[in-house]
């Protein structure tokens, strides 16, 4: 039992941080993306870096780009990787990871051939027109509309919480066919340029006073049947193989506090705080730690994690909330008007967005569903609009 | 990275679990709770005959030569099954104590690895100073009375801290002699009594430095050693849990549909994976850490896995509904074995403030 590198491991770790120290340096990003076009250029320009090197597709093979390497080897890259402060992130993995592995799997040779290498390279970013005012955790419910016209489809809904939308040169589209089916089975994907009519983005203001989500609003939107991924109906088939490549978390946020900071706040200040909580909160932060190196020893031997993976964001959305509400708390009205205290600032963004990743990528509702279910053997939901006609659903 | 035991420790947990599973069930322990034993004889007979006693003691001793990660993962087993026997006082507490006093206490570690004997030991836990000690030992005699000692009455030996000249030292006591108390406990199964010694010869395994030394080791491999113990009784509250919701039907329905259930009984399952990662960087500390790391993983490694235990037995008696608050039911061994073994080793306080000292956070930092 140890925490070290199998040999091929420290190898490859080895020839990683000799490459990333040669390379990476220029691209280092700050932490602040306001600056969108900077960020945007930044991160595409590392990318092709990255693909030139064959470290953009570490999985893949080597005749496509690729390393043909091990999900081991993606978690040494990401890891060391993420030393170098380099712009990463959805604006780039929701095509490297979501988008073009799906299209891999379902699309034509024509659509593979067209999307494969601009993605890899960092020219095309993408967006996941998925979510809608009425679809989140019940993603099937989506109600945008696509109507078949000549070798179009016309599409009319309205999408949700789409990160970099505004940015994104194409994206993944779940719509619905045929209304007259049941709700899973009416559903087509679709892949949309961007830049066409018929798409109004317009930035959300989230509680931090942010903009990173945008709503998307498609009316009359044309999409060449030709941008169709997998048959008509079979949307939803489509759109599982996208959501299964999310990518695990693998790396520690930096910005995001953690329970040290925590007590070090209180320490300096010399306020008093609940010694039992903060043992609790750093048991789980901890805990969450040696789980990831359990769950990174499975993907070490070539075995893939169980369903229990899923109580890792679980875990860290409820523990960032609970300790940046505590750090608010000792910190009195100086928690409250932070006056440039930078640590204070971290905390208070611990607080808002830990609520949102408690909402994010599966509710916390959602993912101890999975558990129960996937874990434990336990019965699923009753769904009571699973076999009628989506038309005839709430 | 290799953070997991061994092919061969999963063996070694897989052979535990059988033969646990075939010798002690709940039966064994609702007879030791009433034939006045205190433990299962016939049981503990077997578990000598394995060699267990010997499993982290080296062959040059006269044990198996395997190491602590073997240790923790019989201690688990032993969790899962609450097996009814001293094998934490006299193996995890008394081997390890024994083979840290070669000089003194080879002797006995001998006729321990021959299965002829049985430890009591009383610790210095994290919450007590070694001058708060009731033992004092002057000229080869002991004096002192004992606070409720696990397998007091049923230990051929005890090893105790004392005071010695104002020195801390740890004395054996051959417990023929003593006066011994037997004491009701909460947790039934484990018997408690209370050790009145009036002058009884004694020997001297260490003192001074070296005895303080070895009860920070040994209390810090408790910790280590009892959160096993507590994640493999957390884990198969969990289980039973789980499979009375699928069978219990309420409204027409397994109680195990209803989303309160579901939900709580995936927080268990949380609980207990944070707990088994916390117990694991304890095990890797108990064998390959620093002082510093193995001190700051003991706290961990305990809090968390007490948390975890509390939860499951409350929940797992809850969720059985007025049958768990029945003698009948077995919920209650779970219920009352996890306030045992969250307070064995000193309250939770002192565990809390050594978590968050700054040697551990440092150690848990770096």
């Amino acid at each position: 039992m140890d925490f070290n590198d199998s040999p091929e491991e420290a190898q490859f770790r080895a020839q990683v941080r000799q490459w990333l120290e040669l390379n990476a340096a220029e691209y280092r990003q700050p932490l602040d993306t306001s600056d969108v076009d900077g960020y945007t250029t930044k991160a595409r320009d590392w990318q092709r870096r990255k693909a030139e090197a064959g470290y953009a597709a570490i999985r893949w093979p080597k005749s496509e780009g690729g390393l043909e390497g091990t999900p081991m080897m993606e978690v040494i890259f990401a890891e060391e990787e993420a030393r170098y402060h380099v712009p990463v992130g959805p604006l780039v993995t929701i095509g490297t990871s979501m988008a073009v592995p799906t299209i891999r799997k379902h699309g034509s040779p024509e659509q593979v051939e067209q999307f494969t290498r601009p993605t890899l390279y960092g020219e095309t970013l993408w967006c996941q027109l998925f979510s809608e005012p009425s679809a989140g955790s019940d993603l099937a419910n989506v109600r945008t509309r696509a109507v078949r016209d000549g070798d179009d489809w016309v599409i009319n809904g309205q999408k949700v919480w789409t990160s970099w939308a505004h940015v994104a040169d194409w994206g993944i589209l779940l719509a619905r066919t045929d209304p007259s089916l049941p709700k899973h089975k009416g559903m087509t994907f679709f892949l949309v340029d961007m830049r066409s009519q018929g798409i109004e983005v317009r930035p959300i203001q989230q509680i931090s006073g942010e903009s990173e989500f945008n709503e998307v609003f498609l009316t009359d939107l044309r999409i060449p049947d030709s941008c169709r991924i997998g048959a008509v109906g079979e949307g939803w088939k489509v759109a599982i193989t996208t959501l299964m490549n999310e990518r695990m978390h693998t790396v520690v946020d930096q910005s995001l506090p953690n329970v040290q900071d925590m007590i070090r706040q209180a320490q300096d200040a010399g306020i008093g705080f609940d010694r039992h909580r903060a043992a609790q909160l750093l048991t789980r932060e901890l805990g969450l730690r040696f789980f990831r190196f359990r769950m990174l020893t499975t993907l070490s031997k070539g075995e893939t994690p169980s369903a229990i993976a899923a109580m890792s964001k679980l875990v860290l959305s409820n523990t960032l909330q609970d300790l940046s509400a505590m750090a608010l708390d000792h910190a009195g009205l100086h928690g409250i008007c932070a006056d440039g205290d930078e640590l204070m600032e971290k905390f208070q963004y611990g607080y808002d967005w830990g609520a949102a990743l408690r909402i994010a990528g599966g509710a916390d509702e959602i993912l101890r569903n999975q558990i129960a279910e996937r874990v434990l053997g336990l019965p699923g939901e009753i769904r009571v609009d699973k076999d009628i006609p989506f038309s005839e659903c709430r | 990275m290799n953070f997991d035991f061994s092919d061969d420790q999963r063996m070694l947990r897989d052979h535990a679990r059988r033969f646990l599973s075939e010798t002690s069930d709940f039966h064994v322990l609702r007879k030791v709770m009433t034939d006045g034993a205190g433990y299962g004889k016939a049981l503990w007979q077997q578990v000598l005959d394995q060699g267990w006693q010997g499993v982290a003691v080296s062959e040059e001793q006269g044990g198996l030569g395997l190491g602590m990660l073997e240790l923790c993962v019989l201690a688990e087993e032993l969790g899962r099954s609450m097996a009814p026997i001293p094998f934490f006082n006299t193996v995890c507490l008394g081997a390890e104590l024994l083979k840290r006093c070669p000089q003194t206490g080879g002797d006995l570690l001998q006729r321990l690895i021959a299965g002829e004997v049985i430890l009591a030991v009383s610790l210095v836990t994290p919450d007590h100073d070694w001058s708060a000690t009731p033992f004092s030992f002057a000229g080869g005699k002991i004096s002192g009375s004992s606070g409720p000692l696990a397998y007091g009455a049923q230990a051929d030996f005890a090893i105790l801290p004392v005071r010695h000249a104002e020195e801390p030292a740890l004395a054996l006591v051959n417990l023929q002699q003593a006066q011994r108390t037997p004491l009701e406990s909460f947790d039934a199964t484990v018997p408690f009594a209370r050790l009145k010694l009036e002058g009884q010869p004694a020997t001297l395994l260490c003192s001074g430095e070296q005895a303080r030394q070895v009860m920070a080791r040994i209390v810090d491999q408790a910790a280590v050693l009892t959160a096993f113990e507590q994640l493999g009784g957390a884990e198969r509250a969990l289980e039973i849990t789980r499979d009375y919701a699928l069978e219990r039907h309420t409204f027409g329905r397994a109680i195990g549909s209803y989303q309160a259930v579901k939900h709580k009984l995936a927080d268990m399952a949380v609980k207990v994976e944070l707990a088994r990662s916390n117990a694991y960087y304890g095990a890797w500390a108990l064998q390959g850490g620093s002082d510093e790391q193995l001190a700051a993983a003991a706290a961990l490694a305990r809090l968390s896995a007490s948390e975890a235990y509390a939860y499951a037995a409350q929940e797992c008696l809850h969720l059985h509904g007025g049958i768990g608050y029945t003698w009948e039911a077995d919920c209650h061994f779970f219920y009352k074995r996890a306030r045992l073994l969250a307070a064995s080793l000193g309250s939770s306080d002192a565990w809390v403030n050594r978590l968050l000292s700054d040697t551990a956070l440092q150690a848990l930092h770096s």
